[in-house]
Order: C-alpha cells, then structure tokens, then sequence
C-alpha cells in the first residue's frame, strides 16, 4: 500500500495544497495520492500486474517501470522507455488520452508511431476503462529520472514513420468484442489474454516483418533464443494434454504436470500470473482449452537405431539421467519430467539447446519456492553431442519431433553464449 | 593450449633458470595481495535471500592437459620418469601401466602448475630435521625442486654404481631392486634422498593413474577400468534399489567418454 499512500508530485499539487502542511508532516519528502483514486489505482495496479508492464520497463538491476531494458528484435534492440510519472524522462506529462492512445493506436502524445515491441497490437484491445486505471497506478508510482537512448535501431528501422506501412499490414485496432456464443468467464480470458497478457507476443511466430503471423497464432514461437510452445489445446505439441486445473497451477506455481517455467516464462510467472486472481487464471485457462488446437501434425519419431539417438542416449544416461531419471520422468517439484513435456516436443528446438548450453533456472513461486536450477553443460558437450542427447530428449518416452543437427546447436550457443566457435 | 604458452613455459621451467623460490611470490606481493583482501571483503560480503543465486554459461571447467612434448622436464628427465612409473605399475594382462596411460606427462603438467611449486602450501619453516609422522611436509623443497634434484642425484647414483649406464639402462631387475631400495631409504644419494624422490613419484604415479584423464593420465580411463570405478557419474539409485546384480555401467571421464560421438 505505501505506494499508493506516495504520490503524484506534480500535477495535483495546487488541488492539494490543504493537505500540504499534513504532508509534510507525515511523510516529508512525498506529496499523497488522490484519495478518491484509490480504488482505481488499486485496480490499475493489478491490470499493470496482469500486463507484466514491470519485465519490459525495468533495466537489470534499475528502479521498477524506469526503463532502460535492452529488448533485442530481430531489427535491432530497442531500449525500453520510462514509465514513471517524470515529467521529463518519463510520461509526467501525458495526460489519460494520451495513454490510451499509445495503449490503442501505438501513438506517442506527439503522434509518432511507436514500434510493436510495445505490444499495442495486443493493448489495443484493452478497454479505455481499464487503460485509464493503469494510467492512474503509473501516475501514482514515485517519479524516476532516467533518461532513455530511444534511437538505437539502425537504419532503416530507425525511421518510425514506416510503421504506418507496418500498422497497414499487420495492425487491426479496436477494443476486445465478447464472443456472445461463449461464456462469460471465456470472454474473461480471452480478454486477458488476446490483450493485456499478450501471451502472442511470443507464442506466436514472427513473419520476416517482426509481425506475429495471425494465421498461426498461439502456435508457439520464439523469443530471446527460447522457444515459447504452442499454447492451443494441440494434443502433442500444445495443451491438449492439460486440464485447466493444470493450467491454472502452472500460472500460479511456476509447476505442473512435473515441468517447471523456466526461461522468460519464469520472469512471467513470477512477475505477473502467480499474482493473478484465481479467477482469471481460470477464465485464461478456460479460454486456451476452448478455442481449439491447432498446429503442424505430429511427426514420427527418429528411430532408435539412428546414431544421434545412440549417441544421445549415451550422453543422457552419463549426463542427465542423474536428475530427469532415466525414464525421463524428473523428480517432482525439483528435476522437470522430459517425457510428455511440451518444450520437448515443439518443432523448434531452442529452449532445450538453450538450457543444455548456459542451464537454467526455475520459477519461484511462494508455493514453491526453490527456483531449482540446471547448471550449464555448454563447455562439457560439443555441438554434435547437444544435438545427439535434443535429439534423443525429443524423441524418447514417448516424444516425437524433428531430429536437431549440430549447425542449429552452433547458431544457438553462438547467440546464447556469445562463443565464436 | 598454444604452442607459444609451451616454450614461454619450457623457458620457465629449463633446468638452467630454475631458482630455488619457495612458494612462487615475493613477500612484497603477498603483503599486497593480503591488503587487497582486506580492503575489498568488507565490501563484497553478500547475504543470499530467498531465491539460490544463478547465471547462465557459470562454469570453471579445467583447460584439458594436451598430450605431447614436455613442459618441464627435459627429454632425458622424461624417459627415466618414463621408467620409473613403468615399473610401479607395469603393463600387463590386466590393461595398460601408468607409463601406456600418460603418467608421466600427468606429472610434467601438474609440476608447471601450482602444486609443481606448492603454492598453496606454508613453505617458509622452520623445517623439522627430525620430524614425526604426525608433522608432515618438512622440505623447503618444492617439488619442481624434489624432481629436477632428486633426478639428478639418481642419474649421478646409476652412472657411479651401474658402470656409467643411466637408469633407462638398467634391466627391470635392476631398476626394481634399486626403486625398493629408494622406498626403505637404504640407497644413499649424492646430496638428495633417494626416498623424498620416491615417495614423490610414487604418489603422483597414482594420481596421475586414477585422476580423470582431463589431466593427462589415466589415459581412455584405463585406471577406473581395472579397479572398476565409475567415474564422474554421481547417481546410483537405480544401482541401490536392485543389490546384488552387476554394475554394468562404463566409466565416464569429465570429457565423457566415446559412445557419446564426436567431441
């Protein structure tokens, strides 16, 4: 709450001089939130929450909503914004529609086009009543001056005007519309995550425009070479296999089903879903078994016999097996289960070179706390060996996808480790 | 490791410019390191909460040890380490002997490194003459120092008492009577005990056979092999819950080992 008993400095200050000699007083140092906001702020809060504004808008180590975050895109990165109330690094001076129209239409106060980093193709659909609470909880927070290098694109990305092409092509604007055939808890988490939670941002592939490709959506993608998995009710690559209470677990806990959140899905977890509402988690939940599977068909897997499988069991009886158990069924709460995992068994293959390469950590939840870790084994396995044990990982216990050769490990552990060879 | 690192570090270790140093590190540079210390550990101090510190790609691999040529030993040096080690354990029916698995330049590339100068170790006395058992280490002698020494008195001993033949020389009868006697401390060195060199080489002869071979013995695991040991897995549950059935598993070094394919 002590965020909320702070406040906004600087535009209300006249409103509130009465209170001024009390502030003071009080908190010396701080001026006092709009106690008739509170409510909103408190509601902003939680929908701030349920966007995980935080993970994009905070450098490591720096001051919450500060900015500063390098996000790589295939363009080029992009340093995340400040969006504390400052009213000269910051948004101090945008006013309610300017925020929405950023949220809505990808706009700045100034009209120029911001880049689809910032998921307004997903805000979009977030209602001008709820883009407003947000806006009230950002005003509230404690003004950080931090300025932020908002150019570092290259040429030809660096020219914003482009995204009016971009917006053209790839851009459907306009608030979330209920589904009337479906039930209220449904549109409840279609809402969520059609728009505030922009699961698609990543579970979505990329076309070459940096678009997130509609006619694939939700059918996994990948983000930071990690690989976001296919989110619809697909039996093999997907959820098919979870029940909503499962789902719902994996939201709250960082675990389910024997696996555990790692990689950016740890950060979302922590940051954003384990503080959700029951109920929300549930109507997303509801939302991802009901809209249906989609995704490529399953493949059969690599034969035992082939080398790489050979090879690769080898290495995981030697490596893994210590702790994902020889039958690839981990240790519950502690070493996740490789058989049946869905990160096993998507077309892409990157989270598991990724962790192989640099380890790992889990989610830590307050159920479950522990944020268990894999170390690295980057420096122990050459690329022919990662890409043997993948290769046996995505292919045994029942496992089937598409054999993993050792050029994709190099280009992997080349991005991930920054390693020339 | 290039090829330039090894002849910096041939010149390093050349009989000729080896000086008697104790512990590699000037007084001066000790007193400056324990004041860097004393500066920066107030500051570091880092109280862990909640979650387990992690990073990504933290590892402190060992530089695996490349077989071939001396770092420092001198060619005639090597061969007679050669010999010893061959006789400590020899190669016979059972598998490869220390000499076949690499012990020798196990033994040159742990001498170029700190415990060849034993950094780690307090060597500034006073030394015990007579020292018990429970004393330990009573040598301001290094063994870098233990070794290029105690070699040469060995190869002065084997010219006066073996009509000028060196110890490569020597028939396996011969070289196992006089390595018993280097044991008991019965033959008597020009200047060196003959049983401060055999102790040494007989420790780091069993080191250099059951270290993982990452060090450069215990080549293709050939130590693990005959005594069974399984190497650096470290889960045998499966093992635990099913007594009294053979382990069948093979060793497995730091570098895996050859089922896993091409490295």
């Amino acid at each position: 709450m002590s965020s909320i008993v702070k406040k906004d400095a600087t535009k209300r200050r006249s409103r509130l001089r009465p209170l001024l000699a009390l502030a003071l007083l009080v908190a010396p140092g701080a001026a006092l939130a709009d106690p008739d906001n509170l409510v909103e702020i408190t509601r902003g809060k939680a929908l701030v929450t349920a966007g995980d504004c935080v993970a994009c808008h905070t450098a490591p180590g720096g001051t919450p909503f500060a900015g500063g975050l390098a996000l790589q895109t295939p363009f080029g990165a992009i340093m995340t914004p400040n969006i504390t109330p400052d009213s000269t690094t910051g948004i101090g001076s945008w006013t309610a529609d300017d925020f929405a129209r950023a949220m809505h239409d990808g706009r700045r106060p100034d009209g120029t086009r911001l880049y689809p980093a910032f998921p307004y193709t997903y805000y979009t659909k977030v209602t001008r009543a709820d883009s407003d609470a947000i806006f009230a909880y950002l005003r509230s927070l404690e003004p950080v001056s931090n300025s932020v290098n908002r150019s570092t694109l290259p040429f030809p990305f660096n020219i914003r005007s482009s995204m009016a092409v971009w917006n053209g092509l790839f851009f459907t604007p306009g608030e979330f519309k209920s589904d009337a055939n479906k039930s209220e808890e449904y549109n409840r988490g279609a809402y969520l995550v059609e728009g505030l939670g922009h699961c698609g941002a990543c579970h979505t592939p990329l076309n070459a425009f940096g678009a997130n490709k509609a006619d694939r959506y939700l059918q996994g993608g990948v983000v930071d070479n990690w690989t976001a998995p296919n989110i619809t009710n697909d039996a093999q690559a997907g959820l098919g296999k979870w029940s909503v209470e499962e789902i719902v677990q994996y939201l709250k806990t960082g675990q389910a089903r024997g696996v555990i959140a790692s990689g950016p899905m740890k950060d979302v977890v922590e940051n954003s879903t384990a503080k959700l509402p029951d109920a929300d988690l549930k109507a997303m939940a509801v939302y991802l078994k009901e809209r249906g599977a989609a995704g490529p068909s399953a493949p059969s897997p690599v034969a035992a016999s082939d080398s790489r499988m050979k090879f690769g069991e080898a290495i995981f009886v030697d490596t893994c097996a210590a702790c994902h158990v020889r039958s690839g069924e981990g240790i519950p709460n502690v070493f996740p289960k490789l058989a049946g995992a869905t990160i096993a068994t998507q077309d892409d293959p990157a989270s598991l070179i990724h962790i192989v390469v640099t380890g790992g950590q889990g989610a830590a939840t307050a159920t479950h706390p522990t944020a268990p870790t894999m170390p690295s084994f980057g420096y122990r396995l050459s690329d022919e060996q990662i890409a043997a044990v993948v290769t046996y990982v995505r292919n045994s216990w029942g496992n089937a996808a598409s054999p993993v050769t050792a050029d994709t490990v190099k280009t992997v552990r080349g991005k991930v480790t920054g390693a020339a060879d | 490791m290039q090829t330039d690192d090894r002849s910096l570090m041939r010149a390093k270790f050349a009989p000729s410019t080896e000086k008697p140093k104790h512990a590699g590190m000037s007084r001066r540079s000790l007193l400056a390191t324990a004041a860097l210390l004393i500066t920066t550990s107030g500051a570091t101090a880092k109280v862990v909460t909640k979650v387990l510190p992690w990073r990504p790609n933290e590892v402190y691999p060992v530089t695996p040890v490349v077989p071939g040529g001396w770092l420092f030993f001198t060619a005639d040096e090597a061969a007679v380490v050669d010999a010893i080690v061959d006789r400590l354990i020899p190669a016979d029916e059972l598998g490869p002997g220390a000499k076949e698995a690499g012990v020798t330049t196990f033994i040159d590339r742990q001498l170029t490194g700190p415990y060849g100068g034993h950094d780690w170790l307090y060597m500034q006395g006073p030394f015990s003459s007579n020292p018990l058992p429970t004393q330990g280490l009573q040598s301001p002698l290094t063994p870098r120092q233990q070794y290029r020494q105690g070699l040469a008195a060995l190869s002065a001993y084997c010219k006066a008492n073996f009509g000028g033949r060196g110890f490569t020389d020597l028939n396996n009868e011969e070289k196992e009577k006089l390595l018993s006697g280097m044991e008991k401390g019965d033959v008597k060195f020009e200047g060196f005990s003959s049983r401060m060199l055999f102790n040494a080489v007989y420790a780091n002869t069993m080191e250099g056979f059951f270290a993982d071979p990452i060090y450069g013995g215990n080549k293709d695991m050939a130590g693990w092999k005959l005594i069974g040991f399984p190497g650096v897995r470290y889960d045998f549950r499966d093992v635990i819950d099913n007594p009294n059935k053979p382990y069948t598993l093979p060793p497995v070094s730091m570098q895996g080992r050859q089922a896993w394919g091409e490295r």
